[in-house]
């Protein structure tokens, strides 16, 4: 009877051990097998790759252009995002009546959810809609579409993430802060935000790897020429491509080099990505490390 | 004499006013101010957000004498001031104001750059917006602050202003997106459009197929990524010892999380679609692939969840490691599970850059007979229809459509938060 039920728990512990094994074989297969099929692209182009020389039928593929794409993009975006984002956490988090607080805050979660198409059909007919005539643009397809709608899209990550940081620090922090007399807005400045700062940028960063490979809205509503605009901070030409749109245009109909070409794309989008979420972690870590004493 | 008499009054009335302690006309003039600043900043923001062409010589003149009685109003409520940083600080403000002031009625539309200078016309456009809206919202911060005295109480107002200010600016986009999502798209939501197949590139007919192949897609998501994921969230935090390599694995699986979904869509268009060529299996594969991290994580923070002490309580009457999970551990966390698992598949529902070239067809599929078949799936149907937009009448279907599809998630998401704010355990 014995022998039968500690057989039986090793017995268990090794299926959930072959489950596991098969999930994270998954994981570090992806990750391999990106990095083999871009190689090819790295070992033909050598910095190459890095160049703005892009010639989509037979080479050389050089996707500068689309590298400048996401980070204009993306800085567009994290420009409406950030602050808006912070304030909007911070009244949530410390100004909002808890009647308020209690519909808006699953509110706001519940966009965080909002497919991606969906954001991208959103910008065709409202967004673009709007600038071409409002702005007397060629088309209203542009950097600047680009970026309002994502940043639009990165707002409820970046409010639910900052509001759950500032909700994380201990009451007794701001209570002894509003017992020396400071107002309620000194223990915001001094108190609430400096002791969440971590939890802040951790969304932050979040925010702007979501952006960064946010991949249907953008394509959507940009020009998605292989071109870097001129000059490079012209919101409104209708120039311009990202990462994730130049892969989900390109990748129907590409062979050979420009296969790899795409893949060595996607290995740059993984490699800022992973940055981006390990520091995330990291500053999260810190967070948790804080306050688990006090 | 009559004259006289009201001249000594107007006279007396001014004196009063002037006084430096008036506290009643102080209040009023900052309540004055700080209306007038707000209306600035909402014509401003009226101006980019509805393309009002604020170019309009009245209105120009309008916002000129506006910006100059704000200042006049600030001046006055400033008179008493004595701290140099605040002083600072309104005279840049009051500078801005009356550049503003200046610049707009300085240009009339005569004068304007003509079309061929675009650029230089919107860049005007959007700085004089912009110029509006900040010192709208500036303005009425600052003319808090005389009226409390300016205590600190005074910049907890004006901040508190701003505040509430932003999460108006974000509410609007995301009240207009869902709003106007459900006011086009409730019309072309129909029987025969719930029930019907795709016809004329989408203008008419329905998205039955579509809806039958995004289910089946969940469907085949759910029955391969929830055991594998609750299995290896099992593994990790139950059995597997603390360590570098635990670590190591929990940061894959948090990467893998991040990563785009293109990038999942290019790997099963390189990988899946040469074995099992454009099909449900590869579209289930990869949607698999894309929320195993969601759910691993999310399981593995409700088992992370429920204390110690409940574990060694059941090791300490003689349960067994798998008796102790089954019984003690798994219950309480279930409720984190499913949300987590909710919240992935529909992350997944939504999801169309992984699809597009590995499982979905336009139209054709109807309901497939195995998996080997390809299928229609709701966001595919809004990205073609998306691109038909123009080219055929399909702008009722689109919208009912996104409307279909944003219910979908929605709702799915919207059962993961109550779960998880219903069967909330509080150790």
């Amino acid at each position: 009877m014995l022998l039968s039920r500690t057989l039986k728990e090793e017995l268990i512990k090794y299926l959930f051990f072959c489950v596991a094994a098969v999930s994270i074989f998954i994981i570090f297969f992806i990750f391999f097998f990106l990095f083999q099929e871009a190689l090819p692209a790295f070992q033909e182009m050598g910095w190459g790759i890095f160049s703005t020389k892009w010639n989509a039928s037979n080479g050389p593929y050089g996707i500068g252009a689309a590298i400048f794409g996401t980070l204009i993009v993306t800085l567009g975006a994290m420009l409406i995002a950030i602050p808006l984002g912070i304030l909007g956490a911070i009244f949530l988090s410390e100004l909002a009546p808890h009647r308020l607080r209690i519909i808006l805050k699953p509110i706001i979660e519940l966009l965080a959810g909002v497919p991606s198409i969906v954001y991208g059909f959103i910008g065709i007919v409202l967004i673009v809609r709007y600038l071409q005539p409002s702005f007397d643009m060629l088309s209203g397809y542009s950097f600047l579409a680009g970026s309002l709608i994502l940043g639009v899209m990165a707002l409820p990550i970046i409010i639910s993430m900052s509001d759950d940081a500032m909700k994380a620090v201990p009451r007794s922090y701001k209570e002894a802060s509003l017992a020396l007399g400071a107002t309620k807005w000194e223990t915001i400045k001094k108190v609430t935000i400096p002791s969440s700062i971590s939890g802040i940028s951790a969304a932050v960063v979040l925010g702007i790897g979501r952006a960064i490979g946010e991949t249907m809205a953008v394509s959507l509503v940009l020009g998605n020429v292989m071109k870097i605009p001129l000059p490079p901070w012209d919101m409104f030409e209708t120039t311009g491509t990202t990462l994730t749109s130049l892969i989900v245009n390109d990748m129907g109909e590409a062979t050979g080099l420009h296969v790899n070409a795409l893949f060595a794309g996607a290995v740059i989008l993984f490699v800022i990505v992973a940055i981006m979420s390990i520091s995330s972690n990291i500053l999260q870590e810190r967070v948790e490390k804080k306050f688990r004493g006090g | 004499m009559d004259l006289r008499k009201s001249y000594s009054y107007f006279k007396d009335f001014f004196k009063e006013l002037l006084k430096r302690d008036n506290w009643e006309f102080k209040k009023i003039m900052c309540i004055v101010s700080i209306v007038f600043s707000s209306l600035v900043a909402i014509i401003g923001f009226a101006s980019v957000a509805m393309s009002v062409y604020i170019g309009d010589i009245f209105l120009r003149f309008l916002l000129g004498t506006i910006a100059i009685l704000i200042s006049i109003l600030l001046f006055y409520s400033y008179i008493k001031l004595h701290k140099k940083k605040e002083l600072a600080s309104l005279i840049v403000f009051v500078v801005i104001v009356f550049l503003l002031a200046y610049y707009m009625p300085l240009f009339p539309p005569q004068y304007e750059l003509k079309a061929y200078d675009v650029d230089a016309s919107i860049l005007k456009f959007m700085i004089t917006s912009f110029i509006l809206i900040i010192v709208g919202i500036l303005g009425a911060s600052f003319s808090m602050k005389p009226l409390y005295n300016f205590t600190s109480k005074s910049s907890q107002a004006s901040a508190y202003y701003v505040l509430t200010v932003a999460i108006l600016l974000i509410l609007y986009p995301l009240v207009v997106i869902v709003s106007s999502i459900v006011s086009n798209g409730i019309g072309g939501i129909s029987w025969e459009f719930l029930t019907q197949d795709v016809s004329r590139h989408g203008s008419k007919g329905g998205v039955f197929p579509a809806i039958v192949g995004t289910l089946l897609l969940l469907m085949g998501t759910v029955f391969i990524a929830l055991p594998l994921g609750i299995g290896s969230a099992i593994y990790l935090q139950e059995y597997a010892k603390k360590g570098k390599i635990v670590r190591v694995i929990r940061i894959g699986v948090d990467v893998l999380q991040g990563i785009p979904s293109i990038v999942h869509g290019l790997f099963g268009l390189a990988f899946f679609v040469p074995i099992f060529g454009i099909s449900l299996l590869s579209g289930i594969l990869i949607m698999s692939f894309l929320t195993l991290p969601i759910i691993i994580r999310s399981s593995e923070e409700a088992l992370k969840s429920v204390p110690q002490s409940l574990r060694e309580g059941s090791y300490a009457v003689g349960a067994t490691r798998w008796q102790t999970i089954q019984r003690v551990v798994l219950p309480p966390a279930l409720p984190g599970i499913i949300t987590g698992t909710v919240l992935g598949v529909g992350r997944a529902a939504g999801e169309t850059a992984p699809i597009m070239f590995t499982a979905v067809v336009f139209m054709g599929a109807g309901t497939p007979t195995s998996i080997f078949d390809p299928i229609q799936a709701l966001p595919y149907h809004l990205l073609e229809l998306t691109r038909y937009i123009g080219a055929y009448p399909v702008d009722q279907n689109a919208w009912a459509t996104a409307l279909l599809l944003l219910s979908i998630v929605l709702g799915m998401n919207a059962i993961a938060i109550i779960i998880r704010e219903k069967y909330r355990v509080e150790f």
